[in-house]
């Protein structure tokens, strides 16, 4: 399988997602693929190979829950939504992030 | 998820991966909407959506395979961590794990009784169509010849019926008996099983005819043990009873028999009794029950149609038997009767009807003690949480939910109840030998699988789960409910939690103490039974009295020879070597076997309808010489009485008191009111009060007339009082045996030896109970111990202090024991009320004592006190023994 370009780099995949429940509340994976899709401004795309795995993964972790539900277009949808644990390892990763940004900011800057 | 879909998603395959379908399948028609929602036709739409998620089974095996490694991972981690944990405190582990492992051990080795006695179906096809036959209730199930001949034509209620006999054949042709448990069978025997052959043939229906020639069917364990192989037993002759029987065919190696307890090692066709009983045998008898019945049920019927049809045709089958020779009243109750049904599929047992209840109670009883192991487990756990109270505040702070710290908890104890439950099947393997030694049946050893198989794996396993989740939940839950702060801060062991883990630790003491209580009093109860029994007066002597057994019935010569050559052979024993006292009698005491008829003498009227049935014995002169029970009044038999001349009798004192009253019986006439007319008996003597089927019953009222009176002659039982050596004793007997009929085999047994095989049942109880008992005291012991040890070291700055301000050693002591009698106090005062309810279950398993016997329960309750003021004691000293100084400097 050829990655496309525009894959998200291994390992940030978790605190999109996290970011997205975050901000979206309960919501299902098309949701999530669709809104990190919009709010990048279509410069990410969540690879739907990747994107389950990882929601499977996040649920074992115990930082998402997972419910079956009704859509507005009455489907019936796997609905995620983040925990309290999910909440703390947000704000983990989020420093984690801005470590990362950061220090690779300083690298490219002063290197 | 929970753990336990979790654990689901590992073994319900199917609904998870369609689960995991129904997500993808959602994700694309959403895809395929917007698609179509940006003008693309939806044929194409939702292709395109379809290519864009990319290969949908991979993406599925990948959510699969993160949801099952996941939790694999988990679980593994857990266990490498308790495993860990446990290996770290070696001496915890051990003494749980051993605690449990005999609390465990001892319920799979009773199940595995029960299993095998009660539970387990019959290894043969389609145990649960046979049913046996009855009339009435469940338990008149035995038959005569004529009946099951009647029965047997009615072949189309069945698929398959038939009739056995489990007897003991004797294999030696002459000399000492040889006996092994066998059966006759009828014809349809082993097709109606649907057991096959494992070499030549088995018998069917021709094989039981009258005047049927003598062939046999062996186990597949006799040709082996015999023959060297199966195939080499076929053809081969054995002498059964002094006949010689060519074996045909050999059974399928699973086949055991249809009775629990009891597989016999040569199946003989019916029609072969006269042969082996002599004379006319029991063939044509119909007052003579001696068959048992059972049929399969037809594939497209039910037991209900069975019990119907078999009560339609019941008034025919008894009409067409009916013994001519009884009364009218008798002939009137014959004809009233019905044959019925009972479903069969786990067999035919007396080993089974006379141990139901006592492995009940013993299940209970073992039930008992693991809930003493678990108590003390739970105990340990307690303390060790305390312990490890930094380690776990340490563990949540940095993020470890409460949840998964459970976890661990439970896996920990899970993982010491399975090592538990390990070390458990080892103790039940090898004590199955012991208990089937214990639970021996008259004359020879019970035959029992008792091979673990997968219900007793099972129920292993099950207990061994809930155990682990049954002590564990209390120490898990505890653990979790701390709140690390204040943990992390006090910095030193048992801060908060310390007390009430001490009360905890205390109550589950008390329960300990009040249970070992209930099992000790229970012990006591029925060691004392055994006890009693064992050394109560018979009315005779056993010690030193042998039995004789010789079957005159399938003696090759003429019948009115047998009684002259038995009271030959009694006068040759007599003269043997040590000239012992020797007799010779019909019945011996306690043999399980009994002979019962209605008395009448002139002007009795009976009260109640078995008031006149009474115990008849035929015996020689010097029977009661022999046996060393006393003649009262009159005088004993001479070796003419009952050959010639008016027929004589004596009685027991009971049998005096209850047709006499105060008057003497001596030369009054007494007679048996049966279905046959019988001449009248003079009554010449009266001998003590003597037991006669069993140690347990009151003495019954009984009859002894001479041996050549008695209804009918096949065998007769020699009794040889003898100081010899026991080795000497026996070749003095066979000798005789030898000299006067060289073709008899004897069957050579003591009196004592008789008496402890019936108190089996009572041995075993005892024997258990009485270990079940003891474990539990020892397992008590060591909770006991260890909580105070543990109390003992939480104190010892505050007991440091005490010493320092002038506390004695004494005085210590005492602080700490008060502390023990208090515990102790309450359990025995809890236990005592536990012992009122629990011991009524054992009331009918005693003998001469009530639930309640005062002794027993006084005895009880001081060795339990004893023992745990013992166990708090070596703390208590041990605390007054250590150094103010030292302790004090340490902090």
């Amino acid at each position: 399988m050829t990655r496309p370009r525009n894959d998200i780099l291994q390992g940030t995949l978790v605190l999109l997602i996290l970011r997205t429940l975050a901000v979206q509340g309960k919501v299902h994976g098309y949701a999530i693929t669709d809104h990190i899709h919009r709010v990048s401004a279509e410069q990410l795309r969540v690879e739907e190979g990747s994107l389950y795995p990882a929601l499977h993964r996040m649920e074992q972790e115990g930082w998402v829950k997972a419910e079956w539900g009704t859509t507005e277009k009455n489907r019936q949808a796997r609905f995620y939504s983040l925990t309290a644990a999910g909440r703390k390892e947000l704000v983990q990763e989020q420093e984690r992030w801005t470590r990362l940004t950061q220090g690779v900011g300083r690298v490219l800057r002063f290197a | 998820m929970s753990w336990l879909s979790r654990i689901g998603n590992v073994f319900r395959r199917r609904s998870h991966v369609q689960e995991i379908d129904r997500e993808i399948a959602f994700h694309i028609q959403e895809a395929t909407d917007r698609l179509e929602a940006e003008g693309m036709p939806p044929a194409q739409a939702s292709q395109e959506a379809a290519r864009r998620f990319g290969h949908q089974p991979t993406v599925r095996e990948r959510v699969r395979d993160v949801d099952i490694y996941l939790w694999l991972e988990s679980l593994l981690g857990d266990l490498r961590y308790a495993v860990r944990t446990l290996l770290r405190a070696p001496g915890f582990t051990v003494v749980a794990v051993v605690s449990l492992g005999l609390g465990i051990g001892a319920n799979t080795a009773i199940f595995s009784l029960l299993n095998a006695v009660i539970l387990r179906s019959l290894p043969v096809a389609r145990p649960e169509q046979l049913v046996k036959l009855t009339m009435g209730s469940e338990t008149n199930d035995v038959f005569t010849n004529p009946l099951w001949e009647e029965i047997a034509r009615q072949e189309e209620i069945f698929a398959g019926v038939f009739a056995f006999s489990s007897q003991r054949f004797n294999l030696a042709p002459s000399g000492q008996a040889r006996l092994v448990d066998g059966a006759y069978v009828s014809g349809g025997f082993f097709s109606t099983l649907g057991v096959g052959a494992e070499a030549g043939r088995l018998l069917a229906a021709a094989d039981d005819q009258r005047g049927c020639p003598a062939v046999a069917v062996a186990s597949y364990g006799f040709g082996r043990s015999e023959f060297g192989d199966a195939a080499h037993a076929v053809g081969q002759i054995v002498s059964v009873g002094g006949q010689p029987f060519s074996i045909i065919g050999v059974a399928q190696r699973s086949f055991t028999g249809v009775e629990i307890g009891r597989s016999p090692h040569l199946y003989l066709p019916i029609c072969t009794e006269p042969l082996i009983d002599g004379g006319k045998g029991a063939l044509e008898e119909r007052s003579n029950w001696w068959l048992q019945l059972m049929g399969r049920i037809p594939p497209a019927g039910s037991e209900a149609q069975v019990v119907a049809r078999l009560g339609a045709v019941s008034a025919e089958l008894f009409r067409a038997t009916l013994p001519g020779d009884w009364s009218t009243e008798g002939q009137q109750n014959y004809l009233k009767r019905t044959v019925t049904a009972y479903p069969a599929a786990t067999g035919l047992s007396e080993v089974r009807a006379r141990y139901r209840m006592a492995l009940m109670i013993l299940m209970a009883v073992v039930g008992v003690v693991l809930l003493i192991a678990c108590a003390n487990v739970t105990n340990l756990l307690l303390a060790r949480a305390a312990a490890r109270q930094r380690e776990l505040a340490m563990r949540m702070a940095i993020g470890a939910g409460r949840g998964r710290i459970m976890r661990q908890m439970l896996t920990e104890s899970i993982l010491l109840a399975l090592l538990g439950g390990g070390l458990g099947v080892l103790f039940a393997r090898w004590s199955t030998t012991v208990l089937i030694e214990l639970i021996g049946q008259r004359g020879g050893q019970v035959a029992l699988d008792l091979s673990l198989d997968g219900r007793v794996l099972g129920f292993t396993l099950l207990v061994a789960l809930l155990t682990g989740v049954l002590f564990g939940v209390a120490p898990a839950w505890r653990s979790v409910r701390l709140d690390p702060q204040v943990v992390l801060k006090s910095g030193g062991a048992g801060a908060t939690a310390g007390s009430s883990t001490l009360t905890a630790g205390k109550l589950l003491v008390i329960a300990q103490i009040a249970l070992s209580l209930v099992l000790v009093a229970t012990a006591g109860l029925l060691l004392g039974t055994f006890r009693s029994l064992s050394t109560l007066s018979p009315g005779f002597h056993p010690e030193g009295v042998y039995l004789a057994e010789v079957q005159f019935g399938s003696l090759d010569m003429p019948e009115e020879q047998k009684p002259v050559v038995a009271a030959a052979l009694l006068e040759r024993m007599r003269n043997s070597p040590g000239a012992p006292s020797a007799s010779a009698s019909v019945i011996t005491p306690v043999s399980g076997r009994g002979w019962n008829s209605f008395l009448l003498t002139q002007g009795y009227h009976p009260s109640g309808k078995h008031d006149n049935l009474v115990w008849f014995n035929g015996i020689s002169d010097r029977y009661f010489a022999t046996m060393g029970t006393a003649i009262i009044a009159g005088r004993d038999f001479t070796g003419q009485d009952g050959t010639t001349g008016p027929r004589v009798a004596l009685v027991n004192q009971a049998l005096a008191t209850r047709i006499f009253g105060k008057v003497s019986p001596i030369g009054k006439t007494i007679w048996v009111h049966n279905e046959q007319a019988e001449p009248p008996m003079e009554v010449i003597g009266v001998v003590e009060d003597a037991k006669y089927q069993s140690l347990r019953d009151s003495v019954a009222p009984t009859v002894y007339v001479p041996w050549r009176q008695a209804e009918h002659f096949g065998s007769l039982i020699y009794e040889v009082r003898s100081n010899l050596p026991p080795a000497e004793a026996v070749a003095g007997i066979l000798a005789a045996a030898a000299a006067v009929i060289p073709s008899a085999s004897l069957e050579i047994s003591t009196l004592p030896g008789q008496l402890a095989d019936s108190l089996a049942r009572e041995r075993l109880m005892a024997t258990l109970s009485g270990f079940f008992g003891a474990l539990a005291l020892l397992l008590a012991l060591i909770g006991q111990y260890g909580t105070m040890a543990y109390n003992v070291t939480r104190r010892r700055k505050e007991l440091g202090i005490r010493v320092a301000l002038g506390a004695t050693r004494g005085g210590l002591v005492r602080l700490v024991l008060g502390e023990v009698g208090r515990m102790v106090v309450i359990g025995l005062a809890l236990g005592t009320l536990a012992t009122f309810a629990g011991t009524r279950l054992v009331t009918a398993f005693l003998y001469a004592r009530t639930p309640l016997d005062p002794l027993t329960l006084v005895i009880a309750t001081l060795a339990v006190a004893v023992v745990s003021v013992a166990a708090g004691a070596i703390p208590a000293v041990r605390a007054s023994r250590q150094d103010p100084q030292s302790v004090l400097r340490e902090e």
